[in-house]
């Protein structure tokens, strides 16, 4: 008998920790170790409800527990969002590619994000960092809505901004209290002179709206497409290629993707949508 | 392969019945619908001149199947052998696209490849295609050429059988009493009665044999307005991507039984506005053109650069369903006819 492709194996949320006003990150712990590759995704089960897509935000040499970053946005969101340290789920997957950080080496990595698109990409930061040595740079553009929306915060605003080979700036579209950083949407801190374009890959996660103007302006440095690695999040069900949600043109997401560079979709109508 | 003749249908069907449980279309209004074949049953058995209206597809892929318990597993049930009788060559096709789909390497869907494997299949060659039959566009034809353990090609006086695989020439080996030799003459009409089905879909599909491939006309047209245009009546029924045979869009849910959860899989179309949609609001697909763009795209250039051949095999049961006036052939002729006409401004130029 061939392995169930749909069976879930279980389990347990044993942290819940609060990341921002809308976002949560979930510790669990599954059964039994779980590999994944920086940049896959999961489909978790929340019992009988539901399940739904999502990119783990821990690090991949970690297997005996991942860490998922949520944000609050439809029916199941909004149910785990409810749930308690105990809650029991189901994990299926890990699906698709992930991002190629083998072909990163030697290379400067210009990483931006936005809002919950950190979540995908703190697992590349600690995957990136782990073996900082390989790369040339890791450099980080990130915005949120306000501070207070920024997850990670601890980490972000600290200890990451000092690791060496790693340049962090941040934005926030909305100041309030003692933020003294830049204001603005996250295209404004994108300087041409942040990387060598010839030796650099691009990579974005984030809002739609957001992957769209960073795109934009990284092919206006001169990016060429084939360098610039978009985080596409769709409508990910089965997570093998047959069910045809995430299709986006001849791609199924959850099976060629979710990483894809722009180069390869660029050609197909309402990617940002 | 071995070729025997069969004089009447009915003590087939009893052998085949004897050994599974074997469907059959039955003549219910204007269609045919696939039924639970009756031993019992006085009279011969009418053969279907044209493809069933439901698609094969619910044979192996229901339309809601319970594809996992949990948290404790379950072991899914066996799968009785079973038959299907007068399924035509756009049918067997259909199997081809969806056996690329369930049975890849490391995706197997264990549900479809244990049925399939169960599956005895009897064709029959059309002999009065529908009005809606384009399967001579699509690859396809008046005879199904493979894919078939039997089939079953109606001359005078009765029936010549051919085997098309080692499961069906043990059927027919071990039944040798129900068979005869094929009668002087008998493979000369059988031929004769397939060119002229085949001539009929020639003819009456001869607008839609362009002059260039059709993955070629949707590539370069895939910007076009004509799907906008064309989707205007549709009115979002979902009948197209039901009788298609080779659509395989599921949706998966989750369900709270009284022991256990179970994870539900079950037929979901493309042409539903919230198909593609996301948590949030993000749908790529908001647009009905964009749908209809995107289940023709599919259909007849994405799945063949996946899978080499085209998701569509031209039964016209989409035409047939139709609530509004979307019609793929239509659809396909004015895209043709756009790229034709865009190059001769560009060469007028």
């Amino acid at each position: 008998m061939t392995a169930n492709l749909y069976q879930p194996i279980n389990g347990e949320i044993v942290e819940i920790i609060d990341e921002s006003p809308t976002i949560k990150s979930f510790v669990v712990v599954p059964e039994k170790e779980f590999r994944f590759a920086t940049g896959q995704f999961v489909e978790l089960t929340l019992p009988g409800e539901g399940e739904a897509p999502f990119t783990p935000s821990s690090s991949p040499a970690i297997t005996e527990k991942m860490e998922i970053t949520i944000m609050k946005a439809g029916r199941i969101t909004g149910l785990l969002h409810e749930c308690k340290k105990g809650q029991q789920v189901g994990i299926r997957g890990p699906y698709g590619k992930g991002y190629p950080v083998d072909d990163y080496a030697g290379k400067e990595v210009y990483i931006v994000g936005g809002g919950v698109g950190l979540a995908p990409i703190r697992s590349l930061f600690l995957t990136l960092v782990d073996r900082i040595k390989d790369f040339k740079s890791v450099v980080c553009r990130f915005g949120a809505r306000t501070p207070e929306d920024f997850i990670y915060k601890k980490a972000l605003f600290g200890p990451w901004q000092r690791i060496d080979g790693v340049n962090i700036k941040l934005t926030v579209d909305k100041a309030n209290g003692d933020w003294s950083g830049n204001v603005g949407v996250v295209t404004t801190i994108l300087n041409r002179d942040d990387v060598h374009l010839d030796n650099a890959v691009a990579v974005v996660c984030g809002p739609p709206i957001m992957m769209k103007f960073a795109t934009l302006k990284l092919l206006e440095f001169g990016f060429s497409p084939e360098k610039i690695y978009l985080s596409m999040e769709k409508n990910m069900s089965c997570g093998v290629g047959k069910c045809g949600h995430c299709m986006l043109g001849k791609y199924y997401v959850c099976k060629d993707g979710p990483v894809f560079t722009y180069d390869q979709i660029k050609k197909y109508p309402n990617i940002w949508d | 392969m071995e070729r025997v003749f069969l004089s009447k249908l009915k003590p087939f069907l009893d052998a085949l019945a004897g050994q599974m449980d074997v469907y059959v279309p039955k003549k219910t209004g204007a269609h045919y619908v696939f039924t639970r074949y009756d031993p019992s049953g006085e009279g011969e058995v009418e053969l279907n001149n044209i493809r069933a209206c439901t698609p094969v597809k619910e044979f192996l892929f229901p339309l809601r199947e319970l594809a996992a318990v949990y948290p404790e597993a379950l072991e899914p049930s066996e799968v009785k052998p079973f038959a299907v009788f007068g399924l035509k060559d756009c049918d067997l096709r259909s199997l081809e696209v969806l056996d690329k789909v369930f049975t890849e390497a490391e995706f197997e869907d264990p549900f479809y490849v244990k049925r399939r494997e169960k599956m005895f299949i009897v064709s029959s060659d059309c002999f009065k295609p529908g009005a809606s039959c384009f399967c001579n566009i699509m690859d396809g034809g008046s005879f199904a050429r493979s894919g078939f353990d039997l089939n079953v090609s109606q001359v005078k006086n009765g029936f010549v059988v051919e085997a098309g695989s080692q499961k069906g020439e043990d059927f027919v080996k071990r039944h040798s009493g129900l068979f005869s030799k094929v009668p002087d003459g008998a493979m000369a009409q059988r031929d004769k009665i397939r060119a002229q089905t085949q001539q009929q879909l020639e003819e009456q599909n001869a607008e839609l044999k362009f002059d260039r491939p059709i993955r070629e006309i949707m590539d370069n047209t895939h910007d076009s307005g004509v799907y906008d245009d064309e989707a205007t009546t549709c009115v979002e029924c979902q009948a197209c991507t039901r009788v298609c045979p080779t659509c395989h869009c599921f949706y998966l849910y989750d369900t709270k039984q009284k022991d256990y959860f179970g994870k539900m899989k079950m037929w979901d179309s493309c042409m539903r506005m919230a198909y593609a949609g996301v948590a949030g609001g993000g749908n790529p697909r908001k647009v009905l053109g964009d749908r209809l763009r995107h289940r023709l795209m599919h259909k007849l250039s994405y799945f063949l650069d996946r899978y080499g051949i085209n998701m569509c095999v031209g039964c016209g049961r989409c035409v047939d369903a139709e609530s509004g006036k979307v019609d793929i052939r239509v659809v396909l002729k004015r895209l043709y006819e756009e790229l034709r006409d865009k190059k001769k401004v560009k060469v007028g130029k």
